[in-house]
């Protein structure tokens, strides 16, 4: 501990903190960016069943997901303040028939995990 | 007095570094197998399709015998093309259960909106694409036609996400030399952020070709033009950490010359080899995950990288320069280490000597 600080304080002397931020020659920068894991299951509403097939999507972001057999999804996206899912039934009368829904999301956590439930149409 | 001062310091922050010997960055080389067949091939990295992709479990186990793992660790899938295995993103998912980053370089070809997606779902934080001249020079390079037109659509996929921290590399050639000022406008109208700029080592197929290679008097209009670039902040340009460039430490990066293979920087070869940066010599193993624990090779060896004295020989045993530069990039020692394949404080010294004549 007493050493890190040693070498930071080095490190600030010298300013060059971005020495911190190395890469390697070949590699790609480092990563300092925030996301948070988004993961959930999708029921219907009646039968408490899980859905199969149900688009999850981040509203104005191109991420997307499929829910599996189990009607579940899970993928890392951005950490913005406002955050809002959307649950779209996109295959039709395949798994049956759903109205979509939109999540805002308000809790800021690095990993937050969503039980939907989607009306029948 | 103040140049002084930060020289000391940086100096004295090196020695902590490496004394500490933390492992923050590693590459993973998991496949040798390549959709590309780049004239400098074997250079920064190679394609060999004799090996077998190495299964992640393997990896994996490898990675979790790593203990006191530093906040920013980061795990960088390498190749060959690493975008040719399709279960990147089930390797991603694991690293990122065991909280750590991960990160990919590639030659974009297979970096289409599908991939962009899936990649993202996975959790990806970083990302590289090669990017080597207009039209005509990019795919001489990359000895492909329609490699211009795809990487491009590469690199407009990977600026649209804010998530991602991207950047893009050349490497400066003979016919792209004349070009870098065009490349930059062309990388700023693509909303490109960053780009990093090297020069090819002779090493692999990039050895027997002269179109490869720069002169001594471009490298040191490269130093210009990377120098007054930095100044006008239109886009993040730098020269790759792959050597130490004397009088324009500074003006050319973020950060003095450190090449930390081995000291910050560790890696997994597709067979099972433990080294650090994928383009330096094999020679320089210092263990195989499957025969070894990874991190206790970490630990104990690497002291060829640690201790760099050895290379005190050849044009460094004399040079003026060697504290700072210690032997260059550790991947300028090939073959037999009798001397250092490229020494870039040199090419400088020799075309500012000659530009006086």
């Amino acid at each position: 501990m007493k050493k890190n600080v040693c070498r930071k304080i080095i490190g600030g002397l010298s300013l060059t903190s971005a020495m911190f931020v190395f890469q390697a020659c070949y590699g790609t920068p480092q990563d300092f960016g925030l996301d948070l894991l988004v993961e959930g299951q999708v029921k219907a509403k009646a039968s408490g069943l899980p859905i199969q097939g149900i688009k999850v999507s981040v509203a104005g972001n191109v991420q997307y997901e499929i829910t599996d057999e189990n009607g579940k999804f899970s993928f890392y996206t951005e950490m913005l303040e406002d955050l809002t899912l959307k649950f779209q039934d996109v295959d039709s009368t395949q798994n049956g028939l759903f109205h979509d829904k939109d999540t805002l999301l308000t809790e800021r956590s690095d990993k937050i995990y969503l039980d939907i439930t989607l009306d029948e149409k | 007095m103040i140049a002084t001062l930060k020289k000391h310091a940086f100096k004295a922050y090196k020695k902590s570094a490496i004394r500490k010997h933390e492992l923050n960055y590693l590459f993973w080389e998991c496949t040798t197998k390549c959709n590309l067949n780049c004239l400098h091939c074997g250079s920064d990295c190679a394609k060999d399709s004799a090996f077998e992709d190495m299964p992640i479990e393997d990896f994996l186990k490898a990675v979790d015998t790593i203990q006191n793992i530093p906040k920013n660790f980061t795990v960088v899938f390498t190749g060959g093309e690493p975008l040719i295995r399709n279960d990147i993103e089930i390797c991603g998912r694991e690293l990122r259960k065991r909280g750590f980053k991960w990160s990919l370089v590639t030659n974009g070809h297979l970096y289409n909106k599908q991939r962009h997606i899936s990649l993202l779902n996975a959790g990806i934080g970083a990302l590289t694409i090669s990017f080597d001249g207009l039209q005509e020079s990019h795919n001489w390079l990359r000895n492909n036609t329609h490699s211009f037109t795809t990487v491009l659509k590469a690199i407009e996929l990977a600026t649209s996400s804010n998530r991602i921290n991207f950047d893009v590399v050349t490497c400066v050639n003979q016919k792209n030399f004349a070009e870098l000022e065009q490349i930059k406008q062309l990388l700023i109208s693509k909303n490109v952020k960053a780009w990093r700029l090297f020069t090819i080592i002779p090493i692999g197929r990039a050895v027997n070709n002269p179109d490869l290679h720069i002169t001594d008097a471009q490298f040191l209009a490269l130093m210009e033009f990377i120098k007054i670039n930095r100044k006008t902040k239109e886009i993040d340009m730098k020269f790759s950490c792959e050597g130490y460039v004397g009088r324009y430490e500074l003006d050319v990066r973020d950060s003095n010359f450190f090449c930390r293979a081995g000291i910050n920087i560790g890696s997994v070869l597709i067979d099972g080899s433990i080294s650090a940066c994928p383009n330096i010599d094999r020679a320089f193993s210092q263990g195989n995950i499957y025969t070894h624990n990874f991190y206790e090779i970490w630990h104990n060896k690497f002291q060829a990288f640690r201790n760099r004295e050895w290379t005190k020989i050849g044009q460094c045993k004399s040079c003026k320069d060697y504290d700072d530069c210690q032997g260059n990039g550790f991947h300028n020692w090939h073959g037999e280490h009798t001397n250092v394949l490229v020494c870039h404080n040199e090419k400088i010294e020799n075309a500012i000597k000659h530009q006086k004549r």
